[in-house]
Protein backbone atom coordinates (compact mmCIF):
# COMPACT_ATOMS: atom_id res chain seq x y z
CA UNK A 1 0.00 0.00 0.00
CA UNK A 2 2.69 2.06 0.81
CA UNK A 3 4.57 1.94 -2.02
CA UNK A 4 1.62 2.68 -4.08
CA UNK A 5 1.02 5.59 -2.52
CA UNK A 6 4.68 6.96 -3.55
CA UNK A 7 4.49 6.41 -6.79
CA UNK A 8 1.76 8.51 -7.19
CA UNK A 9 2.60 12.46 -8.08
CA UNK A 10 2.22 14.72 -5.45
CA UNK A 11 -1.20 17.19 -6.78
CA UNK A 12 -2.58 14.53 -9.25
CA UNK A 13 -5.34 12.16 -6.50
CA UNK A 14 -5.53 8.47 -7.61
CA UNK A 15 -8.12 8.03 -10.21
CA UNK A 16 -9.95 5.85 -7.38
CA UNK A 17 -10.76 8.47 -5.17
CA UNK A 18 -14.32 10.25 -4.70
CA UNK A 19 -14.76 13.25 -6.58
CA UNK A 20 -15.50 15.07 -2.80
CA UNK A 21 -11.94 14.20 -2.47
CA UNK A 22 -11.13 17.30 -4.40
CA UNK A 23 -13.49 20.20 -2.65
CA UNK A 24 -11.96 18.85 0.41
CA UNK A 25 -8.22 18.74 -0.04
CA UNK A 26 -8.93 15.13 0.83
CA UNK A 27 -5.04 14.00 0.51
CA UNK A 28 -5.60 10.14 0.08
CA UNK A 29 -5.62 7.41 2.86
CA UNK A 30 -2.81 8.10 5.47
CA UNK A 31 0.23 6.19 5.72
CA UNK A 32 -0.68 2.75 7.62
CA UNK A 33 0.91 2.77 10.98
CA UNK A 34 3.32 0.17 11.40
CA UNK A 35 3.75 -1.18 15.26
CA UNK A 36 5.28 -4.12 16.43
CA UNK A 37 2.25 -6.03 17.46
CA UNK A 38 1.30 -6.75 21.50
CA UNK A 39 2.85 -10.37 21.44
CA UNK A 40 -0.09 -12.80 23.20
CA UNK A 41 2.52 -15.35 25.23
CA UNK A 42 -0.61 -17.22 26.78
CA UNK A 43 -1.93 -18.29 23.63
CA UNK A 44 1.09 -19.96 23.11
CA UNK A 45 1.72 -21.46 26.41
CA UNK A 46 -1.82 -22.24 26.56
CA UNK A 47 -2.23 -23.91 23.07
CA UNK A 48 0.87 -26.09 24.02
CA UNK A 49 -0.62 -27.20 26.82
CA UNK A 50 -3.85 -28.58 24.74
CA UNK A 51 -2.37 -29.80 22.39
CA UNK A 52 -0.44 -31.67 25.03
CA UNK A 53 -3.22 -32.96 26.97
CA UNK A 54 -5.23 -33.69 23.62
CA UNK A 55 -1.83 -36.12 22.85
CA UNK A 56 -2.13 -37.97 26.23
CA UNK A 57 -5.96 -38.30 25.66
CA UNK A 58 -5.23 -40.38 22.36
CA UNK A 59 -2.62 -41.95 23.39
CA UNK A 60 -4.94 -43.17 26.51
CA UNK A 61 -7.64 -44.24 24.28
CA UNK A 62 -5.16 -45.95 21.72
CA UNK A 63 -3.37 -48.59 24.09
CA UNK A 64 -6.86 -49.12 25.95
CA UNK A 65 -8.52 -52.25 25.85
CA UNK A 66 -10.34 -51.63 22.84
CA UNK A 67 -11.43 -53.35 19.61
CA UNK A 68 -11.34 -50.53 17.13
CA UNK A 69 -12.58 -53.12 14.65
CA UNK A 70 -15.47 -53.70 15.87
CA UNK A 71 -16.84 -49.77 16.40
CA UNK A 72 -15.74 -49.91 12.30
CA UNK A 73 -17.80 -52.80 11.65
CA UNK A 74 -20.55 -51.81 13.63
CA UNK A 75 -21.11 -48.38 12.56
CA UNK A 76 -23.39 -49.86 9.58
CA UNK A 77 -24.69 -52.69 10.80
CA UNK A 78 -28.21 -53.00 9.64
CA UNK A 79 -29.59 -53.39 13.47
CA UNK A 80 -27.70 -50.07 13.93
CA UNK A 81 -28.97 -47.97 11.30
CA UNK A 82 -32.59 -49.10 11.82
CA UNK A 83 -31.90 -48.47 15.12
CA UNK A 84 -30.80 -44.56 14.36
CA UNK A 85 -33.50 -44.38 12.20
CA UNK A 86 -35.99 -45.27 14.75
CA UNK A 87 -34.75 -42.39 17.04
CA UNK A 88 -34.53 -39.72 13.89
CA UNK A 89 -38.31 -41.26 13.34
CA UNK A 90 -39.43 -40.69 17.36
CA UNK A 91 -37.60 -37.77 17.86
CA UNK A 92 -39.55 -35.76 14.79
CA UNK A 93 -42.66 -36.92 15.79
CA UNK A 94 -42.46 -36.26 19.59
CA UNK A 95 -41.12 -32.77 18.09
CA UNK A 96 -43.95 -32.15 15.93
CA UNK A 97 -46.68 -33.00 18.09
CA UNK A 98 -44.20 -30.96 20.71
CA UNK A 99 -44.40 -27.66 18.90
CA UNK A 100 -48.03 -28.06 17.63
CA UNK A 101 -49.47 -28.33 21.04
CA UNK A 102 -47.04 -26.45 22.24
CA UNK A 103 -48.30 -23.23 20.74
CA UNK A 104 -51.70 -23.99 20.67
CA UNK A 105 -51.31 -24.51 24.73
CA UNK A 106 -49.16 -20.81 24.65
CA UNK A 107 -52.35 -19.14 22.57
CA UNK A 108 -54.89 -20.78 25.17
CA UNK A 109 -52.19 -19.64 28.33
CA UNK A 110 -52.43 -15.59 26.25
CA UNK A 111 -56.09 -16.21 25.88
CA UNK A 112 -58.51 -13.97 27.58
CA UNK A 113 -60.88 -16.51 28.33
CA UNK A 114 -59.95 -17.79 31.87
CA UNK A 115 -60.87 -21.67 31.09
CA UNK A 116 -58.40 -22.19 28.54
CA UNK A 117 -55.75 -20.24 30.55
CA UNK A 118 -56.03 -21.92 33.28
CA UNK A 119 -56.28 -25.47 31.47
CA UNK A 120 -52.93 -24.30 29.91
CA UNK A 121 -51.73 -23.30 33.18
CA UNK A 122 -52.43 -27.12 35.09
CA UNK A 123 -50.74 -29.09 31.63
CA UNK A 124 -47.59 -26.99 32.02
CA UNK A 125 -47.47 -27.37 35.53
CA UNK A 126 -47.85 -31.22 35.31
CA UNK A 127 -46.11 -32.03 32.16
CA UNK A 128 -42.94 -29.75 33.18
CA UNK A 129 -43.30 -30.72 36.85
CA UNK A 130 -42.62 -34.45 36.55
CA UNK A 131 -39.30 -36.27 35.06
CA UNK A 132 -39.84 -36.90 31.64
CA UNK A 133 -38.27 -40.63 32.58
CA UNK A 134 -41.54 -41.04 35.23
CA UNK A 135 -43.66 -39.84 32.12
CA UNK A 136 -42.73 -42.83 30.13
CA UNK A 137 -42.49 -45.23 32.77
CA UNK A 138 -46.50 -43.92 33.39
CA UNK A 139 -47.76 -44.44 29.83
CA UNK A 140 -46.19 -48.00 29.50
CA UNK A 141 -47.59 -49.29 32.47
CA UNK A 142 -51.35 -47.31 32.05
CA UNK A 143 -52.58 -50.58 31.19
CA UNK A 144 -52.44 -51.57 35.32
CA UNK A 145 -55.06 -49.12 36.36
CA UNK A 146 -57.18 -48.94 33.00
CA UNK A 147 -56.91 -52.67 31.36
CA UNK A 148 -59.21 -51.32 28.31
CA UNK A 149 -59.60 -48.18 26.50
CA UNK A 150 -63.20 -47.46 26.82
CA UNK A 151 -63.90 -44.17 24.11
CA UNK A 152 -67.46 -44.65 24.35
CA UNK A 153 -68.50 -45.53 20.74
CA UNK A 154 -65.55 -44.30 19.30
CA UNK A 155 -62.66 -47.04 20.33
CA UNK A 156 -62.47 -49.65 22.58
CA UNK A 157 -59.43 -51.96 22.81
CA UNK A 158 -57.20 -53.68 24.96
CA UNK A 159 -54.55 -50.59 26.80
CA UNK A 160 -52.04 -52.92 25.63
CA UNK A 161 -52.66 -53.28 22.27
CA UNK A 162 -52.90 -49.58 22.29
CA UNK A 163 -49.99 -48.28 24.10
CA UNK A 164 -47.52 -50.34 22.27
CA UNK A 165 -43.53 -49.20 22.88
CA UNK A 166 -43.88 -46.95 19.79
CA UNK A 167 -46.96 -45.02 21.42
CA UNK A 168 -45.29 -44.62 24.92
CA UNK A 169 -42.38 -43.22 23.72
CA UNK A 170 -44.40 -40.82 21.17
CA UNK A 171 -46.96 -39.69 24.05
CA UNK A 172 -43.91 -39.79 26.86
CA UNK A 173 -41.77 -37.54 24.43
CA UNK A 174 -44.21 -35.53 22.78
CA UNK A 175 -46.66 -34.69 25.54
CA UNK A 176 -43.60 -33.47 27.79
CA UNK A 177 -41.95 -31.47 24.82
CA UNK A 178 -45.30 -29.52 24.55
CA UNK A 179 -45.74 -27.92 27.96
CA UNK A 180 -41.60 -26.71 27.30
CA UNK A 181 -42.45 -25.57 23.77
CA UNK A 182 -45.32 -23.79 24.88
CA UNK A 183 -43.36 -22.02 27.36
CA UNK A 184 -41.01 -20.61 24.45
CA UNK A 185 -43.64 -20.04 22.03
CA UNK A 186 -45.49 -18.05 24.87
CA UNK A 187 -42.04 -16.02 25.36
CA UNK A 188 -41.93 -15.52 21.01
CA UNK A 189 -45.53 -14.29 21.13
CA UNK A 190 -45.26 -12.15 23.87
CA UNK A 191 -42.21 -10.27 22.33
CA UNK A 192 -43.97 -9.25 19.31
CA UNK A 193 -44.17 -5.70 19.71
CA UNK A 194 -48.41 -4.82 20.58
CA UNK A 195 -48.24 -1.98 17.93
CA UNK A 196 -47.90 -4.77 15.58
CA UNK A 197 -51.32 -6.21 17.21
CA UNK A 198 -52.89 -2.86 16.74
CA UNK A 199 -52.23 -2.10 13.36
CA UNK A 200 -53.28 -5.68 12.22
CA UNK A 201 -56.79 -4.60 14.39
CA UNK A 202 -56.76 -1.14 12.89
CA UNK A 203 -57.09 -2.50 9.35
CA UNK A 204 -59.77 -5.16 9.95
CA UNK A 205 -57.84 -7.97 10.52
CA UNK A 206 -59.14 -10.56 12.67
CA UNK A 207 -57.73 -11.72 16.16
CA UNK A 208 -57.13 -15.04 14.73
CA UNK A 209 -55.71 -13.43 11.56
CA UNK A 210 -53.66 -11.12 13.50
CA UNK A 211 -52.20 -13.94 15.38
CA UNK A 212 -51.40 -16.36 11.86
CA UNK A 213 -50.46 -13.38 9.43
CA UNK A 214 -48.44 -10.83 12.10
CA UNK A 215 -47.74 -12.27 15.22
CA UNK A 216 -46.27 -15.94 14.72
CA UNK A 217 -43.96 -15.02 11.85
CA UNK A 218 -42.36 -12.16 13.91
CA UNK A 219 -42.47 -14.19 16.90
CA UNK A 220 -40.86 -17.27 15.12
CA UNK A 221 -37.71 -15.49 14.75
CA UNK A 222 -37.43 -15.45 19.04
CA UNK A 223 -38.94 -19.54 19.19
CA UNK A 224 -36.62 -20.91 16.24
CA UNK A 225 -33.26 -20.58 18.22
CA UNK A 226 -34.37 -22.18 21.63
CA UNK A 227 -36.67 -24.82 19.48
CA UNK A 228 -33.55 -26.39 17.61
CA UNK A 229 -31.77 -26.75 21.09
CA UNK A 230 -34.87 -28.67 22.19
CA UNK A 231 -34.88 -30.48 18.96
CA UNK A 232 -30.98 -31.52 19.91
CA UNK A 233 -32.05 -32.14 23.32
CA UNK A 234 -34.92 -34.24 21.92
CA UNK A 235 -32.50 -36.63 19.74
CA UNK A 236 -30.84 -37.59 22.78
CA UNK A 237 -33.40 -37.95 25.19
CA UNK A 238 -35.11 -40.19 23.50
CA UNK A 239 -32.64 -42.54 24.25
CA UNK A 240 -34.55 -42.75 27.49
CA UNK A 241 -37.39 -44.50 25.53
CA UNK A 242 -34.96 -47.31 25.88
CA UNK A 243 -37.04 -47.78 29.08
CA UNK A 244 -40.28 -48.42 27.54
CA UNK A 245 -38.70 -51.38 24.98
CA UNK A 246 -38.58 -48.86 21.64
CA UNK A 247 -35.70 -50.12 19.90
CA UNK A 248 -34.28 -46.83 18.91
CA UNK A 249 -30.59 -46.30 18.74
CA UNK A 250 -29.24 -46.51 22.48
CA UNK A 251 -31.06 -50.01 22.51
CA UNK A 252 -30.32 -51.32 19.30
CA UNK A 253 -26.96 -50.71 20.13
CA UNK A 254 -26.76 -52.33 23.84
CA UNK A 255 -28.11 -55.38 22.71
CA UNK A 256 -25.46 -55.90 20.34
CA UNK A 257 -23.02 -54.66 22.78
CA UNK A 258 -23.74 -57.16 25.93
CA UNK A 259 -24.06 -60.09 23.60
CA UNK A 260 -20.61 -59.93 21.81
CA UNK A 261 -19.38 -58.59 25.34
CA UNK A 262 -18.17 -55.05 23.15
CA UNK A 263 -19.75 -52.92 25.46
CA UNK A 264 -17.86 -49.43 24.74
CA UNK A 265 -17.19 -50.39 21.53
CA UNK A 266 -20.74 -50.27 20.32
CA UNK A 267 -21.45 -46.91 22.98
CA UNK A 268 -19.00 -45.15 20.83
CA UNK A 269 -20.83 -46.29 17.88
CA UNK A 270 -24.47 -44.96 19.33
CA UNK A 271 -22.43 -41.88 20.19
CA UNK A 272 -20.89 -41.57 16.64
CA UNK A 273 -24.35 -41.21 15.54
CA UNK A 274 -25.65 -38.87 17.97
CA UNK A 275 -22.95 -36.73 16.88
CA UNK A 276 -23.33 -36.97 12.81
CA UNK A 277 -27.20 -36.59 13.86
CA UNK A 278 -27.29 -33.62 16.11
CA UNK A 279 -24.15 -32.06 13.37
CA UNK A 280 -26.71 -32.27 10.47
CA UNK A 281 -29.48 -30.46 12.20
CA UNK A 282 -26.94 -27.62 13.29
CA UNK A 283 -26.76 -26.93 9.76
CA UNK A 284 -30.13 -27.08 8.78
CA UNK A 285 -30.93 -25.02 12.16
CA UNK A 286 -28.64 -22.28 10.39
CA UNK A 287 -30.89 -22.19 7.44
CA UNK A 288 -34.02 -22.04 9.18
CA UNK A 289 -32.92 -18.90 11.58
CA UNK A 290 -31.82 -17.20 8.14
CA UNK A 291 -34.90 -17.35 6.69
CA UNK A 292 -36.85 -16.29 9.32
CA UNK A 293 -34.30 -13.11 9.78
CA UNK A 294 -35.45 -12.18 6.60
CA UNK A 295 -36.70 -7.95 7.79
CA UNK A 296 -35.32 -7.92 11.08
CA UNK A 297 -32.02 -7.04 9.69
CA UNK A 298 -30.72 -4.95 6.61
CA UNK A 299 -28.80 -7.76 5.00
CA UNK A 300 -29.59 -11.42 5.71
CA UNK A 301 -26.47 -13.48 7.36
CA UNK A 302 -24.09 -15.59 4.42
CA UNK A 303 -24.96 -18.82 4.27
CA UNK A 304 -22.54 -21.16 5.31
CA UNK A 305 -21.34 -21.51 1.32
CA UNK A 306 -20.95 -17.80 1.24
CA UNK A 307 -18.94 -17.75 4.23
CA UNK A 308 -16.45 -20.29 3.06
CA UNK A 309 -15.94 -18.79 0.11
CA UNK A 310 -15.74 -15.17 1.54
CA UNK A 311 -12.86 -16.54 4.01
CA UNK A 312 -11.12 -18.32 0.94
CA UNK A 313 -11.04 -14.99 -0.64
CA UNK A 314 -9.86 -12.75 2.12
CA UNK A 315 -7.05 -15.49 2.39
CA UNK A 316 -6.08 -15.38 -1.05
CA UNK A 317 -6.36 -11.76 -1.43
CA UNK A 318 -4.36 -11.00 1.65
CA UNK A 319 -2.10 -13.21 0.69
CA UNK A 320 -1.51 -11.34 -3.22
CA UNK A 321 -1.22 -8.30 -1.10
CA UNK A 322 2.45 -9.87 0.60
CA UNK B 1 -72.97 19.11 6.74
CA UNK B 2 -72.82 15.76 7.63
CA UNK B 3 -70.57 14.36 10.61
CA UNK B 4 -68.25 11.87 9.78
CA UNK B 5 -66.95 11.51 13.58
CA UNK B 6 -69.54 12.85 16.64
CA UNK B 7 -68.29 12.24 20.24
CA UNK B 8 -71.27 13.02 22.95
CA UNK B 9 -69.86 12.97 26.77
CA UNK B 10 -66.82 10.73 25.75
CA UNK B 11 -65.35 9.48 29.15
CA UNK B 12 -62.64 7.05 29.31
CA UNK B 13 -60.50 5.57 32.14
CA UNK B 14 -57.52 3.46 32.77
CA UNK B 15 -57.83 2.27 35.88
CA UNK B 16 -58.54 5.26 38.57
CA UNK B 17 -56.93 7.47 36.05
CA UNK B 18 -59.61 9.46 34.29
CA UNK B 19 -57.77 10.40 30.52
CA UNK B 20 -60.81 11.76 28.84
CA UNK B 21 -63.79 13.90 31.22
CA UNK B 22 -66.29 14.49 28.48
CA UNK B 23 -65.72 14.86 24.90
CA UNK B 24 -67.94 16.29 22.74
CA UNK B 25 -67.42 17.47 19.14
CA UNK B 26 -67.86 16.43 15.60
CA UNK B 27 -65.95 16.22 12.56
CA UNK B 28 -67.48 16.61 9.34
CA UNK B 29 -67.33 14.86 6.19
CA UNK B 30 -64.27 15.66 4.11
CA UNK B 31 -62.66 18.14 6.79
CA UNK B 32 -59.25 18.08 7.82
CA UNK B 33 -59.30 18.01 11.94
CA UNK B 34 -56.59 18.68 14.14
CA UNK B 35 -56.37 17.97 17.79
CA UNK B 36 -53.19 19.45 19.36
CA UNK B 37 -52.64 19.85 23.18
CA UNK B 38 -49.87 18.93 25.98
CA UNK B 39 -48.92 14.97 26.08
CA UNK B 40 -50.87 13.32 28.66
CA UNK B 41 -54.01 15.67 27.67
CA UNK B 42 -56.06 12.63 26.16
CA UNK B 43 -55.40 13.40 22.32
CA UNK B 44 -54.01 10.14 21.35
CA UNK B 45 -56.43 8.08 23.64
CA UNK B 46 -59.35 9.96 22.15
CA UNK B 47 -58.07 8.70 18.49
CA UNK B 48 -57.40 5.11 19.52
CA UNK B 49 -61.16 5.11 21.26
CA UNK B 50 -62.29 6.21 17.79
CA UNK B 51 -61.40 2.87 16.08
CA UNK B 52 -62.31 1.05 19.07
CA UNK B 53 -58.38 0.15 19.90
CA UNK B 54 -59.41 1.73 23.37
CA UNK B 55 -63.10 1.16 24.91
CA UNK B 56 -64.93 4.22 26.11
CA UNK B 57 -66.19 4.11 29.57
CA UNK B 58 -69.83 6.46 28.99
CA UNK B 59 -70.63 8.98 26.57
CA UNK B 60 -71.50 7.70 22.64
CA UNK B 61 -68.92 8.11 19.75
CA UNK B 62 -70.59 7.56 16.25
CA UNK B 63 -68.19 7.03 13.30
CA UNK B 64 -70.48 7.95 9.96
CA UNK B 65 -73.71 7.45 11.98
CA UNK B 66 -72.81 4.03 13.59
CA UNK B 67 -71.98 3.49 17.12
CA UNK B 68 -68.38 2.41 17.48
CA UNK B 69 -67.87 -1.02 19.21
CA UNK B 70 -71.54 -1.37 20.47
CA UNK B 71 -75.11 -1.41 19.03
CA UNK B 72 -78.42 0.14 20.47
CA UNK B 73 -81.35 -1.79 20.63
CA UNK B 74 -84.50 0.31 21.95
CA UNK B 75 -82.67 2.04 25.40
CA UNK B 76 -80.03 -1.08 25.43
CA UNK B 77 -76.47 -1.27 24.77
CA UNK B 78 -75.02 -4.76 23.17
CA UNK B 79 -71.12 -5.00 23.00
CA UNK B 80 -70.50 -5.81 19.02
CA UNK B 81 -68.27 -9.07 18.50
CA UNK B 82 -64.71 -8.97 18.02
CA UNK B 83 -65.63 -9.76 14.13
CA UNK B 84 -68.43 -6.98 13.88
CA UNK B 85 -65.79 -4.41 15.50
CA UNK B 86 -63.29 -5.63 12.49
CA UNK B 87 -65.94 -4.78 10.02
CA UNK B 88 -66.31 -1.43 11.72
CA UNK B 89 -62.54 -0.67 11.74
CA UNK B 90 -62.22 -1.62 7.70
CA UNK B 91 -63.01 1.70 6.48
CA UNK B 92 -61.36 3.75 9.57
CA UNK B 93 -57.84 4.06 8.13
CA UNK B 94 -55.21 4.53 11.11
CA UNK B 95 -51.54 6.14 11.09
CA UNK B 96 -49.56 5.48 14.40
CA UNK B 97 -46.42 7.81 15.58
CA UNK B 98 -44.31 4.43 15.34
CA UNK B 99 -45.47 3.48 11.89
CA UNK B 100 -46.11 -0.22 12.96
CA UNK B 101 -45.09 -1.71 9.64
CA UNK B 102 -44.92 -5.46 8.87
CA UNK B 103 -41.14 -5.78 9.46
CA UNK B 104 -41.20 -9.57 8.15
CA UNK B 105 -43.32 -8.19 4.76
CA UNK B 106 -41.97 -5.95 2.05
CA UNK B 107 -43.35 -2.49 1.48
CA UNK B 108 -45.52 -3.83 -1.26
CA UNK B 109 -46.81 -6.70 0.45
CA UNK B 110 -47.56 -4.40 3.77
CA UNK B 111 -50.23 -2.74 1.37
CA UNK B 112 -51.10 -5.93 -0.34
CA UNK B 113 -51.84 -7.87 3.22
CA UNK B 114 -55.61 -6.29 4.43
CA UNK B 115 -56.74 -6.10 1.26
CA UNK B 116 -56.26 -9.59 0.32
CA UNK B 117 -56.48 -10.97 3.76
CA UNK B 118 -59.76 -9.25 5.05
CA UNK B 119 -61.67 -8.00 1.88
CA UNK B 120 -60.84 -10.82 -0.24
CA UNK B 121 -59.67 -9.10 -3.19
CA UNK B 122 -57.47 -10.70 -5.47
CA UNK B 123 -53.42 -10.98 -4.97
CA UNK B 124 -52.43 -9.70 -8.90
CA UNK B 125 -55.61 -6.77 -7.94
CA UNK B 126 -53.86 -6.18 -4.85
CA UNK B 127 -50.73 -5.76 -6.00
CA UNK B 128 -51.41 -3.50 -8.93
CA UNK B 129 -53.54 -1.04 -6.44
CA UNK B 130 -50.71 -0.97 -3.94
CA UNK B 131 -47.96 -0.60 -6.61
CA UNK B 132 -50.46 3.37 -7.22
CA UNK B 133 -50.67 3.57 -3.69
CA UNK B 134 -46.64 3.57 -3.27
CA UNK B 135 -46.39 5.55 -6.28
CA UNK B 136 -48.46 8.10 -4.92
CA UNK B 137 -46.92 8.42 -1.96
CA UNK B 138 -43.39 8.55 -4.03
CA UNK B 139 -41.87 5.49 -3.28
CA UNK B 140 -42.44 3.19 -6.18
CA UNK B 141 -38.87 2.15 -6.38
CA UNK B 142 -39.09 0.81 -2.95
CA UNK B 143 -42.01 -1.55 -3.17
CA UNK B 144 -39.36 -4.86 -2.62
CA UNK B 145 -37.60 -3.24 0.25
CA UNK B 146 -38.16 -4.45 3.85
CA UNK B 147 -39.13 -1.43 6.10
CA UNK B 148 -35.70 -1.82 7.97
CA UNK B 149 -33.95 -1.02 4.68
CA UNK B 150 -36.08 2.41 4.75
CA UNK B 151 -35.55 5.65 6.54
CA UNK B 152 -38.38 6.99 9.07
CA UNK B 153 -40.32 8.98 6.60
CA UNK B 154 -40.38 6.05 4.16
CA UNK B 155 -41.75 3.83 6.61
CA UNK B 156 -44.22 6.47 7.65
CA UNK B 157 -45.64 6.57 3.73
CA UNK B 158 -45.84 3.27 3.33
CA UNK B 159 -48.13 2.90 6.41
CA UNK B 160 -49.83 5.25 4.83
CA UNK B 161 -50.34 3.76 1.93
CA UNK B 162 -51.24 0.46 3.56
CA UNK B 163 -53.92 2.73 5.62
CA UNK B 164 -55.02 3.81 2.19
CA UNK B 165 -55.04 0.39 0.33
CA UNK B 166 -58.42 -0.50 2.69
CA UNK B 167 -60.42 2.29 0.94
CA UNK B 168 -60.98 4.05 4.32
CA UNK B 169 -63.78 6.86 4.64
CA UNK B 170 -61.93 7.92 7.47
CA UNK B 171 -58.17 8.55 8.37
CA UNK B 172 -56.67 8.90 11.87
CA UNK B 173 -52.81 10.22 12.31
CA UNK B 174 -51.74 9.46 15.92
CA UNK B 175 -48.85 11.91 15.78
CA UNK B 176 -47.27 10.64 12.56
CA UNK B 177 -44.01 12.42 12.34
CA UNK B 178 -43.29 13.11 15.93
CA UNK B 179 -40.54 9.56 15.66
CA UNK B 180 -39.22 11.45 12.72
CA UNK B 181 -35.78 13.53 11.98
CA UNK B 182 -37.17 16.64 11.33
CA UNK B 183 -35.66 16.98 7.53
CA UNK B 184 -37.68 14.05 6.68
CA UNK B 185 -40.76 15.55 8.62
CA UNK B 186 -41.90 17.63 5.05
CA UNK B 187 -42.25 14.40 2.23
CA UNK B 188 -44.83 12.90 5.00
CA UNK B 189 -46.47 16.37 5.28
CA UNK B 190 -46.48 16.31 1.76
CA UNK B 191 -48.37 12.86 0.92
CA UNK B 192 -50.93 14.32 3.71
CA UNK B 193 -51.54 17.29 2.23
CA UNK B 194 -52.39 15.58 -1.42
CA UNK B 195 -54.75 13.44 0.76
CA UNK B 196 -56.30 16.43 2.11
CA UNK B 197 -56.81 17.90 -1.18
CA UNK B 198 -58.30 14.43 -2.36
CA UNK B 199 -61.01 15.60 0.11
CA UNK B 200 -60.75 12.78 2.62
CA UNK B 201 -61.86 13.36 5.78
CA UNK B 202 -58.78 13.19 8.51
CA UNK B 203 -58.41 13.47 12.16
CA UNK B 204 -54.79 14.66 12.98
CA UNK B 205 -52.78 14.54 15.91
CA UNK B 206 -50.32 16.73 15.72
CA UNK B 207 -47.12 18.93 17.13
CA UNK B 208 -47.21 20.54 13.53
CA UNK B 209 -48.84 23.92 14.08
CA UNK B 210 -47.24 24.90 10.57
CA UNK B 211 -49.42 21.74 8.94
CA UNK B 212 -52.61 22.62 11.42
CA UNK B 213 -52.45 26.30 10.51
CA UNK B 214 -52.44 25.22 6.17
CA UNK B 215 -53.87 22.37 5.85
CA UNK B 216 -56.63 22.06 9.04
CA UNK B 217 -60.38 23.37 8.76
CA UNK B 218 -61.05 22.87 12.09
CA UNK B 219 -58.37 22.75 15.30
CA UNK B 220 -59.51 21.51 18.97
CA UNK B 221 -57.23 22.16 21.52
CA UNK B 222 -57.18 19.24 24.49
CA UNK B 223 -55.82 19.60 27.86
CA UNK B 224 -56.57 17.61 31.02
CA UNK B 225 -59.47 15.35 29.18
CA UNK B 226 -61.40 17.86 28.17
CA UNK B 227 -61.63 19.99 24.95
CA UNK B 228 -60.18 23.66 26.28
CA UNK B 229 -60.86 25.76 22.92
CA UNK B 230 -61.82 24.76 19.11
CA UNK B 231 -62.40 26.70 16.35
CA UNK B 232 -60.99 27.62 12.47
CA UNK B 233 -57.21 26.69 13.59
CA UNK B 234 -55.76 30.07 11.88
CA UNK B 235 -57.92 32.23 14.44
CA UNK B 236 -57.06 29.77 17.34
CA UNK B 237 -53.40 29.40 16.41
CA UNK B 238 -52.91 33.10 16.19
CA UNK B 239 -56.06 34.32 18.55
CA UNK B 240 -56.38 32.04 21.45
CA UNK B 241 -58.81 33.08 23.69
CA UNK B 242 -57.88 30.58 26.87
CA UNK B 243 -55.30 31.24 29.00
CA UNK B 244 -54.27 27.32 28.60
CA UNK B 245 -54.33 27.33 25.04
CA UNK B 246 -52.35 30.87 24.95
CA UNK B 247 -49.60 28.94 27.70
CA UNK B 248 -49.67 26.07 25.14
CA UNK B 249 -49.14 27.67 22.22
CA UNK B 250 -46.42 30.63 23.19
CA UNK B 251 -44.31 27.50 24.22
CA UNK B 252 -44.82 25.41 21.27
CA UNK B 253 -44.81 28.53 18.46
Amino acid sequence: MSDKLDKTPAGAPPEDTPPVAKDSAYAGPPEAIKAIPVRHWGRWVSGVVVVALLALLINAFANGDIQWSTVGDKVFDSTVVAGAGRTLLISILAMVLGVVLGILLAVMRLSKNPVTSTVAWLYIWFFRGTPVYVQLLMWFNLALIFPMLNLGPIYKDEMTDVMTPFMCALLGLGLNEAAYMAEICRAGLLAVDEGQTEAAHALGMSHGKTLRRIVIPQAMRVIVPPTGNEFINMLKTSSLVYVVTYNELLRSTSVIGSSSFAVMELLFVASIWYLVMTSIFSVFQYYLERYYARGSSRSLPPTVFQKIRANLFSLSSERGAK
Amino acid sequence: MTAMVKAEGVHKSFGAVEVLKGIDLQVNTGEVFCLIGPSGSGKSTFLRCINHLEKINAGRLYVDGNLVGYHQKGDKLYELKDSEVALQRRDIGMVFQRFNLFPHMTALDNVVEAPVQVKGVSKAQARERARELLDRVGLADKAGSYPSQLSGGQQQRVAIARALAMDPKLMLFDEPTSALDPELVGDVLDVMRDLAESGMTMVVVTHEMGFAREVGDSLVFMDGGVVVESGDPREVLTNPQHERTQAFLSKVL
